[in-house]
């Protein structure tokens, strides 16, 4: 008898879960003072709208932000409502059901990139998402140190980067010996896919699905390839740990610190390096990524776009927060505060926004050499083995060569297995 | 048969013993074994969320078997426990002859030993990713300190070195259990032997070696399988050591699951879960004859 | 003599490197929670500051409290049930004769080798179904189950030592099995309940790829989970925020075994070798 008692307590215990009123949740990530800037947003949505938001904070790793949203998603959790989307894994939403389509919310589309929207936030037919901002890779420099060596103008080609990148990085290594030439990502991870589709493009190469079967292990992709791992290994101008632990944040950090000459990053960086406590504050230029002698220059499609679960409870407060984080004032600040490249086209011509963030004429013109992943919902195993390969690369594991023609073995069984 | 038996049992303690015994039968039969036919089931689909669901039987095994990365994973898995358990064994059985002697301290010196099982593994696994780093991580301090490398070590970005890290950090968190075990089984060697032994003349080693090792063979066999099949199920120390890397040569079984669990294919991840569970359950199989053995002997 | 020398030698050595074995990652890890950053204890500035402990108690949206809580509810409450159910079966399996006895115990000895991987993917959507993702269920419910082969190992070996007089001579004043077992054999027993708990308590502390996959944030997070995938304010890697919560995190855990190391000892060899 006090078994069955035990196991009702136990089953009151069940019965016992706290259940919260109605309040939007929006689940956000990223650097600190984005993430403080998210609450402010929020604190003034709630008092303009009389909604309440909670601001759900995730880790800053994209794999982390995901894995949140996997399992609140996949199980039909009510929480959260609202969240952000990399480009990346937002395929695998949108396949999955679990977005709530916008359509008939009012929002114009037409005000957004189009070949962005057109790309991933319309699923079979249905519009689900929407770009809050709008990413590629760029090159920073530092201005001083070129000054310092006597360069006038940037590099336009890898291989001036690396000229550049040797002399300096012997020139500075008397002071300082954690001096390297460049930094970029290359630990094993998303960003390492990203950093390879540009060298890679710019090689005339790329990441491409030709009739079902990736194309990858083509001349300029093993060309490129070679390139990153030389960087590492034969020039020595990256950091021996550029393989194992460079993602964005110690890249920035790196950089920031005063201890490199390049940097490959996303726009958010800017805005950091010029912050306070920055050891490089006005010393940092910005620029489109370089391409190789006769190629074009390539910067990857990343950023973040904003959707609703299926699974909410709250989908009209929760809309009515999405249209706020996409309105153009908001669109605005967040590119005046956070450096981001708005979702929005039209704030890209507002006459505050090019006078205080003068590099924003930059980012445009990065934004015309813009090249994309491929768009599926298996992206995530696809990327998966590409990142294991690569990185195989560059640890010196396989030779480039033999890393691509695995990959593209390994990726074709992987497409078999999602394509029927 | 069981008719038979039933004649011995009175229908009240029966009653009782029901009653008694339903809670953990409950228990174990929802939360532990229908998941695990669940998973049996699961990975005989091609469950994935962004397609139809569909039964494939024996399909998703068959791709296993031509999956290079599950090749990787279950070598790794395999190798890990090959080297880590006999390390764990050898550097257990050591501590557990020093907590055995009556020493001063020892009560403090068998709460030292258990700390490092007692703590969480993803708290100490951070705690290791420090000592590796590459920049500030006190191995690599040590090592250019004492001069016996020029350039620091590399070690979570290197196969072997990542593999090496992986097996000192177990080591380091599970002989103190290993070393528990062998305490237990010291205990019960009765004093008199080695008392006997001194006087017809066997020094220390010879003791060692001609007495406490060959009496130590049953609890070394438990301690080794229940070792190795713990070993095989590693998961806490590389998914936040190594993350499976570098190049997913550190990626173990149950890693290589949980990654397609994430990615939202279910079916896949279950049939690797379910290769895991059988080799497992081979070994436990082995462990269960063993520990019974054991108990037949206490008796 | 040269004997007793060379033991007491090996002896010292042996203890020495043992103990600095054990100890030396706490050591460094608090040395590093003190430290303004990773490199400050060697260079001596920006060193001896709580700055860490400071933001990892105060600062609300790292959630280090709730993580820290969530814990100790999840371990206690998963901890007392499994002892209840498994002292239950103890008694069970020790006084009352039913067919496939041996079978039970060994079978459940069997049940706790199982990879957690294996019932992970269907616990999840199991606890999906329920609604329960999340929540402080869905980790106490499989972690009683997964605590239940270790504490009826435990608890079976405590009860058998007991002489079967006592019962028998309550039996035949007429007290119910349930009497007997709660007011005289569990309290004859009670070293052996407390090595049972303190064991599942430790195993549900440090319980991480249910935690991981069956809870998203904050309100069921577990602390290990929580330290995990620990990102601070600052970018990059907070060590000095990360050693600092994980000093704290160990901090009961290191007690319990300080205080009740004999329970411990005893519980593991009772469950893991004699039977």
């Amino acid at each position: 008898m006090r078994a069955f008692l035990l196991l009702f307590l136990l089953f009151l215990l069940v019965g016992c879960e706290k259940r919260e009123e109605r309040v939007v949740t929006f689940a956000v990530g990223g650097a600190p003072n984005e993430i403080e800037f998210w609450e402010k947003l929020v604190r003034e949505f709630e008092e303009r709208k009389g909604i309440k938001v909670k601001l759900l904070r995730q880790p800053t790793d994209t794999d982390q932000r995901r894995q949140g949203l996997v399992v609140a998603l996949r199980s039909g959790m009510k929480d959260p409502d609202v969240f952000l989307m990399d480009v990346a894994w937002l395929p695998q939403f949108a396949a999955s059901g679990w977005l709530e389509p916008l359509e008939g919310s009012g929002l114009k589309r037409e005000v957004f990139f189009k070949r962005v929207v057109k790309l991933v936030d319309i699923y079979s037919g249905k519009l689900v998402a929407l770009p809050v901002y709008v990413d590629g890779g760029v090159l920073y420099y530092r201005k001083d140190l070129l000054e310092k060596y006597g360069y006038s103008k940037l590099p336009e080609t890898w291989e001036e980067l690396l000229e550049y990148s040797l002399r300096v990085q012997r020139g500075e290594r008397k002071k300082s010996p954690q001096f390297f030439g460049f930094v970029w990502q290359g630990a094993q991870y998303e960003g390492l896919v990203c950093t390879f589709l540009e060298f890679a493009s710019s090689r005339g190469g790329g990441i491409t699905f030709r009739k079902g079967r990736l194309v990858l292990n083509t001349g300029p992709n093993v060309e490129a390839l070679t390139f990153m791992r030389d960087l590492i290994h034969r020039y020595r101008i990256s950091p021996p740990n550029t393989y194992t632990e460079m993602k964005e944040e110690e890249v920035r950090m790196f950089f920031q610190e005063g201890n490199a000459l390049f940097e490959r990053n996303w726009p958010y960086a800017w805005a950091l390096h010029q912050s306070k406590d920055s050891k490089v504050r006005g010393k940092v230029g910005i620029a489109p990524l370089p391409k190789f002698k006769g190629g074009r220059r390539a910067s990857t499609l990343g950023g973040w776009h904003i959707g609703i679960s299926r699974f909410s409870d709250t989908k009209r407060e929760s809309l009515e927060f999405l249209k706020f984080v996409l309105s153009y004032e908001v669109q605005k600040r967040l590119a005046l505060n956070l450096g981001w490249n708005p979702g929005r086209t039209d704030v890209y011509e507002d006459r505050d926004v090019l006078k205080r963030m003068p590099h924003f004429k930059v980012l445009r013109e990065v934004f015309n050499y813009i090249v994309a992943r491929p768009v599926s919902p298996y992206y995530t195993q696809v990327s998966e083995v590409l990142q294991k390969y690569l990185n195989s690369a560059l640890s010196g594991r396989l030779s480039p060569e033999e890393a691509l023609r695995r990959a593209e073995e390994e990726v074709g069984k992987v497409v078999e297995r999602y394509s029927r | 048969m069981l008719k038979g038996t039933l004649g011995r049992y009175s229908s009240d303690e029966l009653r009782d013993a029901f009653t008694f015994l339903l809670p953990l039968i409950l228990f174990i039969s929802i939360f532990i074994l229908l998941p695990v036919m669940g998973t049996f089931l699961i990975s005989t689909y091609r469950e994935v969320t962004f397609l139809e669901k569909e039964f494939v039987f024996l399909e998703n095994y068959l791709k296993l078997l031509s999956d290079g990365a599950f090749w990787q994973s279950l070598r790794f898995t395999l190798l890990f426990v090959l080297v880590s358990v006999p390390l764990e064994m050898v550097l257990g059985l050591a501590f557990a002859l020093i907590i055995n002697e009556r020493i001063p301290f020892r009560g403090l010196l068998r709460t030292v030993l258990l700390i490092p099982w007692a703590v969480p593994l993803a708290v100490s696994a951070r705690v290791w990713e420090l000592i590796y780093n590459y920049n500030y991580g006190l191995a690599n301090l040590l090592l250019l300190k004492m001069g016996i490398t020029d350039e620091p070590v590399n070690w979570l970005g290197t196969e072997l070195g990542a593999f090496i890290a992986l097996v000192i950090s177990d080591v380091w968190k599970t002989t103190p259990f290993v070393a528990i075990i062998f305490l237990a089984g010291l205990q019960a060697i009765p004093g008199e032997i080695y008392a006997q032994a001194q006087i017809d003349g066997a020094n220390l080693f010879q003791r060692f070696f001609r007495i406490t090792l060959p009496l130590l063979k049953p609890v070394a066999v438990v301690a080794l399988l229940f070792r190795s099949v713990d070993a095989l199920r590693v998961f806490d120390l590389v998914y936040v050591l190594t993350h499976g890397g570098p190049g997913g040569s550190t990626t173990s079984l149950s890693l290589y699951a949980y990654k397609h669990f994430l990615a939202g294919d279910f079916g896949y991840g279950s049939a690797v879960s379910v290769i895991l569970f059988l080799i497992a359950f081979l070994l436990s199989i082995l462990y269960v004859r063993a520990s019974g053995f054991l108990s037949e002997v206490a008796r | 003599m040269s004997e007793r020398f060379i033991k007491l030698l090996l002896l010292s050595i042996g203890s020495g490197f043992m103990v600095f074995f054990c100890l030396f990652p706490f050591l460094y890890m608090l040395l590093i929670s003190l430290g303004e950053n990773p490199t400050a204890v060697w260079k001596g500035t920006g060193f001896l500051t709580l700055d860490n402990y400071r933001e990892v108690l105060q600062r609300e949206s790292l959630h280090f409290i709730d993580y820290l809580r969530n814990s100790m509810v999840v371990s206690s409450v998963s901890a007392l049930f499994s002892v209840l159910i498994s002292s239950l079966s103890a008694y069970a399996v020790t006084r009352l004769s039913f067919p496939g006895r041996l079978f039970l115990l060994f079978f459940v000895l069997a049940v706790s080798l199982f990879p957690p991987i294996s019932i992970v993917g269907y616990l999840f959507k199991l606890m999906s179904l329920l609604g329960l993702i999340n929540t402080y269920s869905s980790l106490i419910l499989p972690y009683i189950s997964l605590n239940l082969p270790l504490s009826l190992w435990i608890l079976t070996s405590y009860f058998s030592q007991i002489p079967l007089e006592l019962d028998r001579a309550a039996l035949v004043d007429g007290a119910s099995r349930w009497r007997i077992l709660f007011r005289i054999i569990l309290p004859v027993a009670l070293p052996g309940v407390f090595s049972a708990f303190l064991l599942s308590f430790i195993f549900s502390f440090n319980e991480f790829i249910l935690a991981l996959t069956l809870t998203t944030d904050y309100r069921a997070r577990t602390v290990p989970v929580g330290i995990a995938l620990f990102q601070g304010l600052h970018g990059e890697t907070p060590w000095g925020t990360i050693m600092a919560a994980s000093v704290i995190t160990i901090l009961p855990i290191v007690l319990l075994t300080v205080l009740f190391q004999k329970y411990i000892i005893g519980g593991l060899t009772r469950g893991a070798v004699k039977g």
